[in-house]
């Protein structure tokens, strides 16, 4: 039921319990002490009661020995003050009577005071005095029996009132005894319900603390216990939920906070077993790689950071394949080339060798050069002679061309000529096929005039036997005008298609024509540039006998060259056995080079 | 007797000379939907419309080629209820009229189309007689020369 409260439920609660006793206390307190004023109260009230008895005996006294004095002395003055005594008297039992108001026996008492007052003075009293004035001016006692009554009586009365009145004032002693008692015992019991109502809120008050502190702080150390926990690694730690207030809230809270550090924490080992699995795949190939096995194939990919960082080093590792790759075979190549190299250049040696031994034979063939370069002069001279000869034959050829062009010419305007008279007749033929349509339209139409005429002449009997003869006459007629016409439009035809036949002879004559023309214009247009190279060809001739002469002083030239070129040779196989030299080097460090590139295995 | 002689296919028939109205040439015709194939279309005769027949398709050949001497020869015809109107026949080879001796006619002894007459042996080859008041079958007749127009 406790656990189902707030915090601040639970303070309110247990602090207003103790609110609520204190409260408690106080009133019964309070009310005692009402109890004890109040007897306070009635202590005072018997205290006066007493002082007005004492007062009312006093006058009593006052006035007897007033009466004494004035019996004795017979001054006047003596009995002057008993009236006013006996008033005051008068007045403090009324007073008395007054406070006593709640008290009907101490009331009677008082009541019987009164009338003993008056008889005392009027029997005692009054006659005393009475009869000392009936003295006056007699000194001595006055006589005895008047007196001794007088007196006895008043005795008797007072001792009756002093009687009353110490009955009085021991009634009220006895009341006022009561009433300390009662006091005394209402005191007590006021002491002892403080000391016994004090250490009840205490031990209340304890009580309620300890409870508060039991609700608030078991959770709480729960809490401190879960949280050290947590803290010490063990993350499957949970405070316990044992209320329903905000420490309760706060545990469960906590306890959703510990799932979630629980859940990520897992979630991360997970990511960190996979990131590890990742880096040591990567480092197998990554140290296997660095043995020189490269065939090994990076199999991680991903968006993530280790995913890029492998597919970087599974390209890096292509790259590296394919470069590795690349430098055997440039190796092999390097090596195969080298040898290569080796080979030429030992060709070039021997050619070198060679050349040497081929320059000395040039210098014996330049000398039969200028020899025979004479004998060329003399042929060249003749030659000469010839091209003369061909020039002028060639003009009269290119002569007689020009002629035979301007016949072909005319023949080929003629050809048009004929060409247009053929389509004149063309058209002519045309025109007379038109009108044959025409004539053999009305044949037909007298054809069947003939046979309307023929059955209206058989209509008409006897008397349409005349007309019926030159109906079939028309219709002869007609049947002929058909066939004549039939006769013109082949005739027409044939003459037309002859005409188209001239027409294509004429226009493949006339083409032929053209291409002679053509072909004579070529004919002649070659000829005339045969004519020009033929003279052209003298000056040459002259070029060439001042060439040949210059040849011959070229020759000797040559052998002066070819001495130098002599020693060159020598020269350029000495440099080439020093290139073998090279060669043979590179040939090694090729070696080299394939040796090392082979320790990488590239195969996958 | 004369006879109007015209060719159905390489034969020769004759129309007797006296039911012929006239012979036109072959003009263009207004065709008729829904009637059957050998009504060859309507003819405007002088506006009087006159229905044609083609002869060949009526003799269940191939439609009449439209040569030179392809002719309609309209005749008179005595429809259903006696009276007199005109029919267009499309004929190829109309050759014109003969005379035939009326002796020379014969029955042909065989039963062919309804419309084929007597038959004379004239110079070497058969004429046949074409009757034309059997020409049309009945619903052919009911739907050009209807009775509501008598």
């Amino acid at each position: 039921m406790l656990n189902d409260l707030s915090i601040k439920n639970k303070l309110t609660l247990g602090l207003g319990a103790i609110v609520a006793i204190m409260l408690f206390l106080l009133a019964l307190a309070y009310n005692n002490s009402q109890k004890l004023a109040a007897a306070n109260e009635w202590d005072r009230r018997t205290l006066k009661v007493l002082l007005e008895s004492d007062h009312i005996a006093t006058s009593v006294l006052q006035i007897q020995s007033a009466t004494r004095g004035y019996i004795l002395t017979g001054n006047k003055a003596l009995v002057d003050p008993i009236d006013a005594e006996f008033d005051e008297a008068k007045g403090h039992l009324a007073r008395a009577t007054a406070l006593v108001a709640d008290n009907p026996v101490q009331q009677e008492r008082l009541k019987q005071l009164g009338p003993m007052l008056e008889v005392w003075m009027s029997r005692a009293i009054l006659p005393q005095i009475e009869l000392r004035r009936s003295r006056v001016g007699v000194t001595g006692p006055a006589p005895h029996e008047s007196t001794e009554a007088a007196v006895l009586m008043g005795a008797r009365t007072v001792a009756a009132l002093r009687k009353q009145i110490n009955e009085i004032a021991a009634e009220e002693n006895r009341l006022m005894t009561l009433r300390s008692q009662e006091s005394a015992a209402l005191q007590q019991n006021m002491s002892l319900l403080l000391t016994v109502g004090g250490g009840a809120t205490i031990v209340l008050a304890v009580l309620i603390a300890w409870l508060l502190i039991l609700a608030l702080l078991a959770p709480l150390r729960s809490l401190n216990r879960t949280l050290g926990r947590i803290a010490a690694g063990d993350q499957s730690a949970r405070a316990a939920i044992g209320s329903n207030d905000e420490l309760g809230k706060v545990a469960v809270e906590l306890n959703r906070m510990a799932q979630a550090i629980q859940d990520s924490q897992a979630k991360e080992q997970a990511a960190t077993a996979d990131l590890r699995a990742k880096v040591d795949a990567l480092l197998a190939v990554v140290s296997r790689a660095a043995a020189g096995d490269l065939s090994a194939r990076v199999v991680i990919t991903g968006d993530d950071a280790i995913g890029q960082l492998g597919q970087g080093l599974a390209s890096m590792f292509d790259n590296l394949r394919s470069h590795l790759n690349n430098v055997q075979k440039a190796g092999i190549q390097v090596t195969t080339s080298a040898t290569e190299i080796a080979a030429s250049s030992r060709q070039q040696e021997a050619t070198g060798i060679e050349q040497a031994q081929t320059s000395v034979e040039i210098l014996s063939t330049t000398r039969e050069i200028s020899a025979n370069t004479t004998q060329l002069l003399r042929t060249m001279e003749q030659a000469t002679a010839v091209a003369d000869f061909t020039t002028s034959a060639t003009a009269e050829a290119q002569g007689d061309l020009k002629r035979m062009d301007a016949t072909m010419q005319h023949m080929v305007t003629a050809t048009d000529s004929i060409n247009a008279k053929l389509a004149a007749l063309s058209e002519k033929a045309s025109n007379i096929n038109s009108v044959l349509v025409t004539i053999t339209k009305v044949a037909d139409q007298t054809n069947i005039l003939s046979l309307n005429a023929a059955i209206e002449a058989e209509k008409a009997g006897d008397a349409g036997r005349g007309f019926s003869v030159v109906a079939t006459e028309i219709r002869r007629l007609a049947d002929q005008t058909s066939v004549s016409t039939w006769d013109i439009e082949q005739m027409v035809k044939e003459m037309q298609s002859a005409v188209s036949a001239s027409v294509m002879g004429m226009d493949k004559f006339s083409e032929e024509i053209r291409r002679s023309v053509g072909e004579v214009r070529q004919v002649a247009e070659q000829l005339s540039s045969v004519m020009d190279q033929v003279q052209k060809l003298a000056p040459q001739f002259d070029l060439v006998l001042e060439g040949m002469q210059s040849q011959a002083v070229g020759a000797s030239q040559i052998s002066e060259t070819m001495l130098q070129l002599s020693d060159a040779s020598q020269q350029t196989v000495e440099s080439l056995k020093a290139t073998s030299e090279a060669v043979r080097e590179l040939q090694y460090a090729a070696g080299d080079l394939q040796s090392s590139v082979a320790t990488f295995s590239v195969s996958s | 007797m004369k006879v109007l002689v015209f060719h159905i296919g390489a034969e020769r028939y004759g129309l007797r000379l006296a039911g012929v109205h006239q012979v036109l040439p072959a003009a263009a015709l207004k065709e008729l939907p829904l009637t059957p194939p050998y009504v060859a279309g309507l003819l405007d005769l002088h506006g009087t419309p006159v229905p044609v027949i083609d002869l060949t398709q009526l003799a269940g050949m191939a439609p009449s080629a439209l040569r030179f001497d392809t002719r309609i020869v309209v005749a008179d015809y005595v429809a259903a209820d006696g009276s007199l109107r005109l029919l267009g026949l499309l004929a190829e080879r109309v050759q014109g009229v003969q005379a035939v001796e009326p002796d020379l006619f014969s029955d042909g002894g065989v039963r062919g189309a309804p419309f084929l007459g007597r038959v004379a042996a004239d110079g070497g080859s058969m004429l046949q007689l074409v009757e034309i008041e059997h020409l049309l079958p009945a619903d052919a007749r009911a739907l050009l020369f209807p009775e509501a127009y008598a």
